[in-house]
């Protein structure tokens, strides 16, 4: 059905900026390419240093943060408060207008009314998840160890990575068997495995028919599932960030690892979406990092990195 | 997370080798001062951290703090400290200060501190500018909070010291601190935290260094009780060339002192006869420094009987004066409980960092002060505070909490907080020990233009009331 020649998901850094500013800033990209060998080569050398948070990968683990922020923030806020199975009499009160028209007391009750509903659904959340991509581990380790987590099942084609990322885990109990890791690309896994959430950090800008690709991904969602991802906009921006200064200027990453053509806009993806009509996007931000400080999310996803959330919502 | 598993060491005879347990906690809290459990209580009150397994470690013995809720002892104990208004709104948030014993506190709006050589003086009043608490008092409200909550994953081994602390492997990136303690067991935990004070033996494990010195003065501590009630609730505070002297207010006729001097006169007050201390603790917050000097030297040679009748003769005629209002000054002292005489070294240390894979400071532990603003509680709670938070948002985005990206904000937030406030008390200290005369007129003027300036006064108090 597909005809995706990616061979390749791991984890390389990439030096990004804002155009105009003096401030730097960057990112790590999982790749999917046609020449895996070789590019098998660039990424295990540095699997060693994976999990050292003041090593190289500290920008990774450093967007980490955001990452979980934006997919919590997500798993909450799509959580329906009164659902077809809520019995009559127990709905919770969500009014169809703004609340602020409301006396200042019964917005609060209705506020806190619907928290202490939303939190007690999302406490009894049990979710598998799919982590396309997963390297060392780093997100698929943060999605195990939140207690609404069932199962994380990790995906890459890096045997070294993969390796790093099981040996990992087994330090500790408590994510040790929640987490299984398989050497292995999206189009080979079962076609009904279905899954509670997808993730695809960092992967799209590497793939020749990334639309192709992030449907593979959402055919794996169950009905309510959602599909995480971020990738890069096709312009000056991220050419200049990513390819200029990375390869070229700072050699971060081996000359050729970007492909300006391969990245894919926010507003390509967003038609895209448009188009399906079993899914919808939920959200989408732009994604910067200033060092000293690390990532931080904003609402222009047009721009440079951008973070993506789609609910199949039939 | 964790639940507590037990691992046994074989045993290789029948006979009665005292079997080794090895605990497993997500967090181990070395220490069950004010900051050890104040930690313990937050973490199993917050909704998110609550599912953490805690294991607090204390050397010495809880008894006294468990009894004192049921049988308080008659006397104040002589560990009193002021609790700023921030940290009773924390203590509240944690569903703790409900349990405080409230006939045995004082709130004071007022503090008044004057200078030994010049009289030139200064007043603050706020309301709730802080409250006097037992620190024995701040104690039994956590621990009665931590049985109220009943959590079963959280265990408190009392009466049990920390031996030795080790890594569980030689690679100090993947391992996990072991705790050795006393009773022979041991704790394996994901993060370990020295609430352990001055001394702190996490600090040492983590090979985190503190930086510092000493500040060649002895605090001395006692309960008192004064010759009257005293209704205006204010915190006195005196400082003279040798350190501040301060009387703080307890309820009824009550109060406590914290007397800061050199080593050689904190150690001839202590063991002074109990009249003559008093008549030279009245003596250092009303007169003039020539008199006291005068009557150190007679306290050395152990003259007391004439030290007493001078002190009597010196008082009479110095208050009588026209220029003297008794108002300006504290109520008489009348007599000091037995056995509530201490002293403690004064010091002030900063640790370079709070944080290290695996571990935490809070409290003493990471920061001393001198107790003249009387802060160095405060920022053990407000650490509590920072800690909690940065642990709840880690778990949030699912990280370890030992790892340094979960800790890192903590500490990033606390240091350079309370950096600050120990330079000012560091500053506050060294400016009150000098006299010589250019400088005393220079800061009496400072304490009345202090005085006269809201703005600058409204800043100061800021900073001691926390708010
Ligand atoms: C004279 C004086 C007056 C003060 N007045 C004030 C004031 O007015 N306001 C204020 O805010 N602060 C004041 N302070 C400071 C305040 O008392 C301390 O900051 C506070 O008690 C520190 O609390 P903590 O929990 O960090 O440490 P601590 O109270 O020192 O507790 C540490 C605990 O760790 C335990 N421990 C240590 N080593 C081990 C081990 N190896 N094994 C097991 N357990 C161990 C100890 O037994 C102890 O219980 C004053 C201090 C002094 C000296």
């Amino acid at each position: 059905m597909l005809k995706l020649s990616k061979s390749l998901v791991s984890q390389i850094p990439k030096v990004q900026g804002t155009l105009g500013k003096v401030t730097f800033s960057s990112s790590y990209t999982r790749q999917y390419s046609v020449s895996a060998d070789e590019e098998t080569k660039h990424f295990n050398h540095l699997a060693a240093s994976w999990w050292d948070i003041n090593g190289p990968q500290r920008i990774l683990h450093k967007m980490n943060l955001v990452r979980m922020d934006f997919i919590q923030q997500n798993i909450t806020n799509s959580i329906s408060l009164n659902d077809k199975s809520t019995p009559q009499g127990e709905e919770v009160y969500v009014p169809g207008y703004n609340l602020n028209l409301l006396p200042k007391e019964i917005s609060e009750q209705i506020l806190s009314d619907q928290k202490e509903k939303r939190t007690k659904e999302y406490e009894k959340l049990q979710l598998r998840c799919l982590d396309i991509g997963c390297g060392g581990g780093i997100l698929s380790e943060s999605l195990a160890r939140l207690p609404i987590v069932k199962s994380v099942n990790g995906l890459d084609l890096a045997s070294e990575v993969v390796e790093i990322a099981r040996k990992h885990k087994d330090l500790d109990p408590i994510i040790k068997n929640k987490i299984t890791y398989e050497l292995k690309a999206l189009e080979s896994v079962n076609k009904d495995e279905m899954y509670d959430v997808v993730t695809m950090f960092e992967i799209l800008e590497h793939v020749d028919q990334p639309g192709e690709f992030l449907k593979e991904g959402l055919s794996h969602l169950k009905k309510d599932g959602l599909l995480f991802l971020s990738t890069i906009n096709k312009d000056f921006v991220s050419w200049f960030t990513t390819i200029f200064m990375g390869e070229y200027m700072l050699g971060i990453v081996p000359v050729g690892t970007h492909h300006l053509e391969k990245y894919i806009d926010y507003k390509t993806l967003d038609n895209l979406m448009g188009q399906q009509k079993r899914f919808e996007v939920l959200s989408a931000k732009g994604g910067s990092y200033f060092p000293c400080y690390g990532w931080y999310l904003h609402s222009h996803p047009e721009f440079g990195n951008y973070f993506m959330a789609i609910k199949r919502i039939e | 997370m964790l639940r507590f598993s037990i691992q046994r060491s074989t045993r290789y005879f029948s006979t009665s080798i005292p079997r080794q347990q090895q605990h497993l906690t997500d967090v181990a809290i070395i220490g069950a001062g004010p900051a050890g459990l104040s930690l313990a209580a937050a973490l199993k009150a917050n909704p998110t951290t609550k599912s953490l397994s805690v294991g607090l470690i204390e050397g010495s013995s809880l008894d006294p703090v468990k009894n004192f809720s049921q049988s308080p002892p008659e006397n104040f104990t002589n560990r009193v400290s002021s609790i700023t208004a921030q940290s009773v709104d924390y203590l509240e948030h944690i569903g703790a200060w409900k349990f405080i014993d409230q006939a045995r506190i004082e709130p004071f709006d007022n503090i008044v501190a004057y200078d030994g050589l010049s009289n030139s003086r200064i007043e603050f009043d706020n309301m709730e500018m802080g409250t006097m608490c037992e620190n024995i008092n701040l104690q039994s409200c956590l621990l009665q909070r931590i049985e109220e909550l009943n959590d079963p994953t959280l265990k408190i081994w009392d009466s049990t010291k920390v031996t030795n602390i080790a890594n569980d492997t030689d690679d100090a990136a993947n391992g996990w601190p072991v705790i050795q303690l006393s009773n022979g067991d041991s704790v394996k935990t994901r993060l370990l935290v020295g609430a352990d004070g001055f001394n702190s033996p996490v600090r040492k494990f983590a090979a985190i260094e503190s930086r510092g010195w000493a500040y060649d003065r002895f605090g001395v501590v006692a309960s008192l009780k004064l010759k009257y009630e005293d209704y205006r609730s204010i915190a006195w505070q005196r400082f003279l060339p040798t350190g501040p002297v301060a009387l703080l207010p307890l309820p009824e006729k009550n109060a406590t002192m914290v007397w800061s001097t050199t080593p050689e006169l904190s150690k001839l007050l202590v063991g002074l006869p109990e009249d003559v201390f008093i008549a030279l603790a009245n003596c250092a917050f009303v007169l003039p420094q020539v008199d006291l000097n005068y009557y150190y030297t007679l306290a050395q040679n152990e003259e007391y009987d004439e030290l007493l009748s001078d002190i009597k003769w010196r008082f009479e005629n110095y208050t009588s004066k026209p220029t003297i209002d008794i108002e300006d000054f504290p109520i008489a002292l009348e007599s000091v409980i037995p056995q509530s005489r201490a002293r403690f070294p004064l010091k002030l240390s900063h640790a370079d960092s709070y944080v290290s894979n695996r571990v935490a400071l809070v409290g003493d532990a990471a920061h001393t002060t001198h107790p003249l603003a009387g802060q160095g509680l405060n920022m053990g709670q407000g650490d509590v505070k920072s800690l909690v938070e940065s642990l709840e948002l880690a778990m949030k985005r699912g990280l370890d909490i030992g790892n340094l990206l979960a800790l890192e904000p903590y500490w990033a937030q606390r240091w350079p907080e309370n950096h600050v406030l120990l330079g000012v008390v560091d500053k506050l200290h060294k400016l009150y020990s000098i006299d010589w005369s250019p400088v005393v007129a220079v800061r009496s003027w400072g304490l009345d233009v202090v005085n006269s300036l809201p703005m600058l006064k409204d800043f100061m108090m800021k900073q001691v009331s926390g708010k």
